[in-house]
């Protein structure tokens, strides 16, 4: 029985750490909608760059090294907007296009990354050692700090979306596009911004959960996968809704690997998609979003 | 897009979209290729343009989906390897002949393109895109745990038997029987996606959904049954091309659904241009024959390939059918006015 619950609760940590992937993949399909199919690379890329900032190369401590890493991982999220999607919106079949842009950039993150950093997996120590015992269930300390900082990052989230100017323009774009234009909205900096935000938001994920799985080029797919299923059962832009289902979800897959073994993960996360989008085949946008966006 | 704007479309489609080349024209190039074959006598070369047709085929099947019937289908390369996966497995486990089990396979990646496409057809947009891409990312595993049913897991399937028909043996060193065999597969194959599927009505009516669905509905058309036909139809070509490539090569692994395969393909339809025949067929050949020249670059060829997807997309979003357009419209506008 405590095996089981030790399962359960590292299955909820690492949920809780895809619900950041989930976070950032629903602030950019929610505003500028965009199906980011590079969310996933991008989150082995932020992984990596942690690593060079930290055991790799530079050697920083964790601190210093995170606050590097956001600007740099804004800095890939706004580049890419403006320099790759923007030139596209708008265009005829633009979303296919855009969509096939991103893929392609999945891609090229993913051979580059494994030019440039091998094959082999690298390793990333855990920043806490230790394990912590919560109601005689022992589990590592490592998965309890990644679950609160985790839940923390969501939390600024949700105050900075409800509380803040920037936040509301970021929920009025998510809305209604042509509304947010005609009340004065630069749309575009929304565009640029949010997908700035997602990358710091998976990037930071790639770097939480390294230590648990290790950073490996074509890591990116599972996490980019699993976020989205996440997504799709919380509802598009509500952090609340991503939470709760990162903890479902999360828990599920615990209880099938504790059963079945870890090979089952893949195809188990796609039924769970199968059965969210039958029930909710419009995904929770409701309204015909291929019309009102095509 | 406006609903005249559709309407036009919708009438004009099947001309205007296919107007690049006419029939005779396609058939001309066929014998062109035909000729070509009895000249050509170095067997790297007849080897590369054997892959092109069998590409050919799986570039054109995508490109009805994705470009005409505008279902973001991204299962395109699972489908290429559930055939070449179900003719292995007959052939070898079951013994079936090898002709027997590629029309087999043929249709059991039809019948599975059609329970694919059923839930799919209830989805939207981006998230269609996502259902067929995690299926394309959930068959290695599945793969790997059907090992007991003879998939080979990792190692894949070796020696998959060559074809045989009127005493003719088709292995992997009869280059000019498989350059014969792939020409006439490919040619058949866009022959009848092109000139006889989307020029017909129900061409028209892909069209017609894909560009303004809602009033393409009120005019009667039937979305599911449409879109249904599309991802069968393409099913089945995807895997007769997956099923010939198996005997073609006679080994499957799941190197197929690697980072390799997807990426060649999702370059055919950026270079060639999405829903403008002729260019995923271009696309199919210009990208075949680039990623052998870029057999030295090693590890830098996919990077390569990935840029490429994304300068084509960006520079030139409608790959490179836009520039025979641009073209044509330039000549237009002379004409007009000249006219004047």
């Amino acid at each position: 029985m405590t095996q089981f619950l030790e399962v359960i609760f590292g299955g909820i940590a690492q949920a809780a750490a895809y619900s950041i992937i989930a976070v950032g993949l629903s602030l950019v399909y929610g505003t500028a909608r965009t199906l980011n199919f590079a969310h996933g690379a991008l989150y082995t890329t932020g992984a990596y760059i942690s690593w060079i900032l930290t055991v790799g190369y530079l050697g920083l401590p964790l601190w210093l090294a995170v606050l590097v890493l956001i600007p740099i991982l804004f800095g890939i999220g706004v580049a890419i907007e403006t320099l790759m999607l923007r030139p596209l919106r708008g265009g005829k079949n633009w979303r296919v296009t855009a969509m096939m842009v991103t893929l392609g950039l999945a891609f090229v993150l993913d051979n580059a990354n494994l030019i440039l950093f091998g094959a082999v997996a690298k390793p990333m120590p855990a920043f806490i050692e230790g394990t912590v015992s919560i109601f005689g269930v022992t589990v590592s300390a490592y998965r309890v700090a990644v679950l609160i900082i985790a839940l923390i990052i969501v939390a600024l989230l949700e105050v900075f979306l409800n509380r803040t100017r920037f936040g509301w323009a970021v929920r009025a774009v998510a809305q209604d596009i042509q509304g947010a234009r005609q009340v004065g909205i630069d749309v575009n900096r929304i565009f640029a911004f949010t997908f700035g935000l997602s990358v710091v938001l998976t990037g930071m994920a790639g770097l939480l959960l390294s230590p648990i799985f290790l950073i490996s080029p074509q890591g990116g797919w599972e996490p980019f996968l699993k976020a989205f299923v996440i997504v799709v059962l919380g509802g598009l832009g509500s952090t609340r809704g991503a939470i709760a289902a990162a903890f479902f979800l999360g828990m599920v897959e615990a209880m099938v690997v504790y059963q079945l073994g870890a090979s089952w993960t893949m195809p188990v996360w796609l039924v769970t998609l199968l059965l969210v989008l039958m029930i909710r085949p419009q995904g929770l946008l409701g309204k015909g979003q291929s019309e009102a966006a095509g | 897009m406006t609903q005249s704007d559709a309407t036009m479309t919708a009438q004009a489609g099947g001309r205007r979209l296919l107007a690049g080349t006419s029939a005779p024209l396609y058939w001309a190039a066929v014998g062109v290729l035909a000729l070509a074959g009895m000249l050509i006598t170095d067997s790297y070369v007849q080897h590369v343009l054997i892959l092109c047709f069998l590409w050919c085929m799986v570039a054109a099947a995508w490109d009805l989906t994705l470009g005409y019937a505008g279902i973001f289908n991204y299962a395109q390369i699972a489908l290429f390897a559930a055939g070449a996966y179900a003719t292995a497995m007959l052939t070898l486990k079951f013994g079936v002949p090898p002709v027997a089990a590629i029309i087999a396979a043929t249709a059991i990646t039809a019948v599975l393109g059609l329970a694919i496409a059923l839930p799919c057809l209830r989805l939207q947009g981006e998230y269609v895109a996502l259902f067929t891409f995690a299926i394309h990312l959930a068959m290695p595993p599945l793969i790997q745990l059907a090992k007991g049913l003879g998939t080979g897991g990792t190692m894949g399937l070796m020696g998959v038997p060559p074809i045989k028909f009127f005493g003719l043996t088709f292995g992997p060193l009869n280059k000019i029987g498989w350059y014969y065999l792939a020409l006439t597969a490919a040619a058949i194959s866009v022959y009848v996606i092109y000139y006889v599927v989307l020029r017909s009505r129900t061409g028209r009516a892909f069209v017609a959904l894909r560009d303004s669905a809602n009033f393409a509905r009120s005019l009667g058309i039937n979305e599911f049954k449409y879109k249904l036909l599309a991802f069968v139809l393409s099913a089945l070509v995807t895997g007769f091309a997956g099923a010939l490539y198996a005997h073609y090569t006679s080994v499957v692994t799941p190197k197929i659904l690697g980072n390799e395969f997807i990426l060649l393909a999702i370059v055919m339809l950026a270079i060639g241009g999405i829903g403008r025949f002729p260019g995923a067929v271009l696309g199919a050949f210009v990208v075949t024959i680039l990623n052998e020249l870029l057999r030295d670059a090693g590890t830098y060829r996919l990077l390569i390939l990935g840029i490429l997807v994304v300068l084509t997309l960006l520079l030139l979003p409608q790959g490179l059918a836009s520039i025979w357009e641009r073209v044509s419209r330039r000549k237009h506008k002379a004409r007009t006015k000249l006219k004047e």
